[in-house]
């Protein structure tokens, strides 16, 4: 059958509206301030091949490194109907730890037809996956919210290869067990986990009506049609950038345990309407938790070429069929295991985005801004309540100064590129836990100055009211965001602790510490970089 | 007399209810000055003499349109200190993910007109810094200095103890300027949101007040009250103003304009009540009220009493108080046909407007519309579009969508796909309008838990009825239902409000464990402490509106609760009862496919709704139902596509149809400010009301 553009655009919104809706439905139901007031999930509709066909409006970085997760789910088990894998080890389909991933495969029968619906028996193969990604605030391991300096996996928590958390329709209570009590806020991971299974059981339905509407044959046949589709809007863009070798460095400041910078490298080959990426050059993996699994580097890739497409293109997995992305394995940008990763979902992926970009900046010079912040300032912290007894755990990202743009300043106070949470209402957070948030501004004057301006960066600052256990996971206090076409770099971050009786003590860009009651966490982040003369 | 008047972009609808009988007008906009033509359609209805008070009820957009033009007041802000650049940060997220040109919309207040004040209350609401005296003239002088038209005022969680707010709101009052105040405006927690709530109201208090006020005095010049038996005039006034608030309900012109937040969804929210009231007339519970004008389509769930959300946005900007739960595509009539660069044919959002208007109105406009596509398709009469007063161009639509092809013929290799007619082109534009006015429709349905298939469609707006039975198969919706009239419903639906009042209160109170039947005494006192609660705020609701001179001893009073379980941040709105846990334990499995009544819940807000009856129009009911002669409705038959084929088609007069007919598709009914396309899959049927009532047949 001919592909009609009329109904290529009805699968496309049908498919996203699914991966929409699921996210809606998790958000609503969720428990842990990450999902219900940050949105740090993502989710997602496969086909039976587990290629992306559809991503709801999500998280950047969940979003190029989700198929990955399919695709360990599919490989390691034989999920049949009613089955929901989950996982986080970022050496099988993960990224990070604190991110828990579900996968469901929807079987529709073969004889269903359009109009006539039969169940969902009786089908070999699954003809979609769903699968949905969110942040829980602690997943165990040595620091509260599980986002801490450390140098090996096991100690950033617990990793959970894929596993069946249900089995024919019913949750696996046995699992479900071994996971709470690993966790320091088992109340809140049961209602999360619950709303994330929930959601994948929506997009079963959906789906599956869909599939029954529409008709097996014709469903197939659109979900071929779709990634065709991406790919081709991915080759027609690349034909867009001249051809030719564009290569960028830039440097994460350091691991976290000794001073030395991080490289990263890359290599940008534009042939006609293909791309190569290559990273060949960037650091071995290090001591501290800046490895990114080669997962996350794709991920980068995808969003990066994304944005040089219209803003309303399905997020297929056929996007990425015209570009072919080398990482060698061991460094910095593949990671292997054991090493420590939380570090690489949130930081390196921001950097390799830098890199991507100040690349392309030659070839694209009138496209492409300058450095963003170029980190999430990962803040977590726990400890007990004193009027309860009972622990907390949290996690935020602060947000930072976008890259002006060859055309107009960057925006102030936002998140970039691989992010896109929210901040915690101030009244949800300070109900919740034992802080007083002093100042939540914009850090005038942070950004770089050029004929268009950086946005400037935030200024956080954080009492705590008990003894609290802290972790901070920042970059760009060492390397300041470019500036490009002859504009200034931002200003680097800075953070700092002001202890109850005064005087002010510095603090490097990643720190797990001890903080006194009645101190005062200082965070101001980066500004981001000018464009033009 | 009472007249109700909607305010739309081309059209200002009026429709008068004299004790006897509906009758409707339609007058230019004057988008200069919107007053002008509610006033001037008020008199073409209401005539010379009038014998009894007039009562003016007012959908308008001056709230809506202020805001997306940017016209509102220079406003000062005064807020925690340290939080001065919340309103430009919000919530630190981009409105698009994959665009480096992304942009956010600026803060209503600029940096120079924020101030930070000394003072904080904690999350249990104990202050733990009060405004100094010396504070508080400093804040005065700069605010006096600054030029500010209107003060807003938010300070971190004055929800849960308002003494700092009433303290230098108290103070900022001397200075003559309209106060907003987060606590009175919204008493509600998460602080971005109730920030741009209030700084909201105070940017349109100025533009929508001298609006409001100008209408009421040109009303009361222009009505005068009747003498009375001994030849003295009525001094009260004898024209009353009332406004349509988003909530659906209407307030006194007076408030209004103290509180224009609670008006900026005014414009759709007549077409919610007629949709409902029209539903309750033909005992449907479960509606979609689908209103599809030029530019825009206007889409809300009623499952009983329309739905209501607190999470709208106006031009970027959060708007937390409740809302009808409306949700708009930009899919209309005029809404542009396009190719993208994959090759996948758009529509909208952007639209023709009315200058240059769809490519047949022949004023200009060479891009094919949605509108030129039912043109070519044959389901548009030329000679019977707007009753025959103006005369659609075929030949001008047939050319736009021609020239389209050929244009996009150029760019295409070929042999690639299959070569589309004009006819397939037209087709595509409309089933992609159709695709995205069903995102629309699922985003209301089936994303927040419900069956379409228990749904009627209630089509209105000038081009509903030429899209809703595609999009009720497409959703499977159980019947269409296009009510007489459909171009002048929404204004119906102004008239038929009634006056609402609604407050509510942030509680957060955890609810006692042990639900069930047996009602354990904890549990007792924690409803018994509900209803003491209540009781409070509806004494002083009640207060509220005799000041607004109201009658509100006849006012009746809705009490519903937000509720979640423990931890989560979404309520869900049960109404108050004894066994308002169950109810919520069901509503969370409709809405999120789980519930778990083992889990502690919590009640967050109280919510009250006082509520005045109007009169409303008498429903005029056939007696009789006959079998009715089609003969005399048929106008001629024409050619129009439906599906891939063509069918000679009849065209009905709707003015000459009768209770009782009923006719198979495929047909085409025409009547001035609306058409209805009744597809060959399809049975309509005209109801004892004059309605006509579409349903699939049975194959």
């Amino acid at each position: 059958m001919p592909v009609d553009p009329t109904e290529l655009e009805i699968f496309k919104n049908l498919f996203h509206s699914v991966a929409e809706e699921m996210g809606a439905a998790l958000r609503r139901s969720a428990f842990s301030p990450n999902i219900k007031e940050r949105r740090d999930y993502s989710c997602a509709v496969f086909d039976g091949q587990g290629r992306a066909v559809a991503m709801g409006d999500h998280m950047p970085v969940h979003l190029g490194s989700m198929p990955a997760s399919v695709a360990a789910a599919m490989e390691a088990l034989d999920l049949g109907p009613g089955d929901i894998a989950m996982l986080n080890d970022p050496f099988a389909g993960g990224t990070h730890l604190p991110d828990v991933t579900m996968v469901a495969p929807v079987f529709v029968h073969r004889g269903v037809h359009r109009g006539v619906h039969r169940g969902v028996s009786g089908a070999k193969q699954p003809l979609f996956y769903v699968a949905n990604r969110a942040h829980h605030a602690d997943i165990g391991g040595a620091q509260p919210a599980s986002m801490g300096l450390s140098e090996e996996i096991y100690q950033e928590g617990l990793r959970i290869p894929p596993v069946r958390l249900a089995r024919r329709g019913r949750i696996e209570r046995d699992v479900l067990a071994m996971i709470l009590a690993n966790v320091r806020t088992p109340q809140e991971r049961e209602g999360d986990l619950t709303a994330q299974v929930a959601a994948c059981r929506l997009g079963e339905r959906r789906l599956t009506e869909l599939a029954g509407k529409y008709g097996v044959r014709k469903t197939g046949f659109y979900l071929d049609a779709l990634q065709q589709y991406s790919a081709r809007l991915m080759r027609e863009a690349l034909q867009r950038i001249p051809n030719g070798v564009y290569r960028a460095e830039d440097f994460l400041d350091d691991d976290g345990y000794s001073d030395v910078p991080l490289r990263l490298r890359v290599a940008i080959t534009i042939r006609g309407q293909r791309a190569r990426v290559d990273f060949t050059g960037s650091a071995p993996a290090c001591r501290g938790s800046m490895n990114a699994v080669v997962a996350i580097t794709r991920s980068a890739v995808f969003y990066v070429f994304r944005c040089l497409l219209d803003d309303d293109v399905p997020a297929c997995a056929g996007l990425m069929n015209p570009i072919e992305v080398v990482a060698p394995k061991g460094s910095i940008v593949n990671a292997q295991p054991p090493v420590a990763v939380a570090g690489g979902n949130v930081e390196t992926s921001q950097r390799i985005v830098d890199v991507l970009l100040r690349a392309l900046a030659q070839a694209l010079p009138h496209e492409i801004p300058a450095a963003s912040s170029g980190t999430m300032n990962n803040l977590s912290f726990g400890g007990i309540t004193p009027r309860t007894g009972q622990p907390f755990a949290y996690y935020e990202t602060i947000a930072g100064g976008m890259g002006a743009r060859p055309s107009s300043d960057g925006l102030s106070g936002v998140h970039t590129h691989m992010t896109n949470s929210l901040n915690t209402p101030i009244e949800a957070l300070e109900s919740a836990c034992p802080v007083r948030v002093r100042r939540y501004s914009l850090r005038h004057g942070s950004g770089g100055a050029g004929r268009f301006k950086g946005g400037d960066g935030i200024v956080r600052e954080i009492e705590f009211l008990t003894e609290t256990r802290v972790s901070i996971l920042s970059d760009r206090r060492r390397f300041a965001p470019y500036g490009l076409a002859g504009g200034k770099p931002g200003k680097m971050g800075k953070n700092e602790l002001i202890p109850p009786n005064g005087g002010k003590k510095a603090l490097p860009s990643k720190a797990v510490f001890s903080a006194p009651r009645g101190s005062i966490l200082r965070i101001e982040t980066p500004g981001g970089g000018g464009w033009g003369k | 007399m009472r007249i109700g008047v909607d305010t739309g972009g081309t059209f200002t609808d009026c429709v008068v209810f004299d004790g006897a009988a509906v009758r409707v007008i339609k007058v230019f906009t004057n988008p200069s000055d919107p007053a002008t033509a509610s006033l001037e359609g008020t008199r073409r209805l209401a005539g010379r003499k009038i014998a009894e008070p007039l009562t003016l009820v007012h959908g308008t957009t001056a709230g809506t349109n202020t805001v997306l033009e940017r016209r509102g007041a220079r406003v000062a802000l005064l807020t925690t200190v340290g939080f001065e650049d919340l309103i430009e940060i919000g919530r630190q997220n981009r409105p698009r993910l994959y665009d480096f040109n992304v942009e956010r919309d600026p803060p209503l207040v600029p940096r120079g007109l924020r101030w930070g004040v000394n003072e904080r209350t904690a999350a249990d609401g104990s202050i733990l810094q009060r405004p100094t005296a010396a504070e508080i003239k400093r804040l005065l002088a700069l605010v006096k200095r600054s030029g500010a038209e209107a003060v807003a005022i938010c300070f971190l969680f004055a929800f849960a103890n308002p003494a700092n707010e009433r303290a230098v709101a108290r103070a900022v009052r001397r200075l003559g300027l309209p106060v907003s105040i987060s606590h009175e405006i919204l008493p509600e927690f998460r602080e971005y949101e109730r920030l741009s709530t209030v700084v909201l109201n105070a940017y349109l208090v100025p533009r929508v007040g001298r609006y409001l006020d100008r209408l009421r005095q040109e009303a009361r010049r222009s009505f005068r009250a009747p003498q009375n038996a001994a030849g003295a005039k009525d001094t009260r006034g004898a024209a009353q103003v009332f406004v349509m608030q988003s909530s659906g309900g209407i307030t006194t012109a007076e408030r209004a304009a103290r509180e224009p937040v609670r008006t900026i969804l005014s414009g759709p929210a007549g077409g919610v009540v007629s949709a409902r009231w029209l539903a309750d007339q033909l005992g449907i519970r479960r509606a979609i009220s689908f209103d599809m004008g030029g530019t825009s389509t206007d889409v809300c769930l009623l499952d009983g009493p329309p739905q209501m959300t607190r999470e709208t946005t106006l031009g970027g900007l959060p708007v937390a108080v409740p809302v009808l739960d409306v949700h708009s595509v930009g899919a209309g009539g005029g809404s542009l046909a396009r190719f993208d660069a994959g090759g996948a044919l758009q529509v909208g959002p952007e639209s023709a407007g009315a200058v240059p208007g769809p490519a047949c109105y022949a004023r200009g406009g060479t891009q094919p519309t949605v509108t030129d596509a039912h043109l070519v398709l044959g389901r548009l009469d030329p000679e019977h579009f707007l009753g025959g007063e103006f005369r659609l161009d075929e030949r001008a639509a047939r050319e736009s969508v021609d020239a389209f092809l050929r244009a996009q013929r150029r760019r295409r290799k070929s042999g690639e796909r299959k070569e589309p007619s004009a006819v397939d082109l037209a087709r595509g534009i409309v089933a992609v309008a159709n695709a995205n006015m069903e995102k629309a429709l699922r985003v209301i349905s089936v994303e927040r838990g419900h069956d379409p298939r228990d749904f009627s469609l209630i089509s209105f707006g000038g081009a509903g009825g030429l899209h809703a039975c595609d999009l009720a198969h497409a959703l499977r919706l159980a019947q269409v239902v296009v009510p007489p009239n459909p171009g002048t419903f929404s204004a119906l639906g102004v008239l038929l409000s009634d006056i609402v009042k609604d407050v509510s209160q942030s509680v957060l109170l955890p609810v006692p464990a042990g639900g069930g039947r047996k009602q354990s005494q904890p549990r007792k006192r924690f409803l018994a402490s509900l209803e003491e609660r209540f009781a409070r705020l509806e004494r002083q609701a009640r207060a509220e509106l005799r000041r607004d001179k109201l009658p509100a001893e006849s006012a009746s009073a809705i009490r519903s609760l937000d509720v979640r379980y423990v931890g989560q941040s979404y309520e869900l709105t049960v109404a108050f009862t004894a066994r308002f846990q169950e109810e919520f334990h069901r509503a969370h499995e409709r809405a999120y496919g789980y519930a778990d009544s083992g889990r502690a819940m919590e009640v967050i807000n109280l919510r009250l709704r006082l509520l005045i009856r109007t009169l409303k129009p008498p429903v005029r009911r056939s007696k009789g139902i006959g079998r009715g002669d089609l003969r005399n409705a048929t106008i001629r038959q024409k050619t129009v596509w439906f599906e891939n084929r063509s069918h000679w088609t009849p065209v009905y007069d709707r003015a000459r149809l009768a209770p009782g007919n009923r006719f198979r598709g495929p047909a085409v009914v025409v009547e001035y400010s609306s058409t209805t396309v009744v597809p060959p899959d399809c049975v309509c049927r005209v109801d004892e009301y004059l309605n006509l009532v579409l349903t699939q047949h049975a194959r």
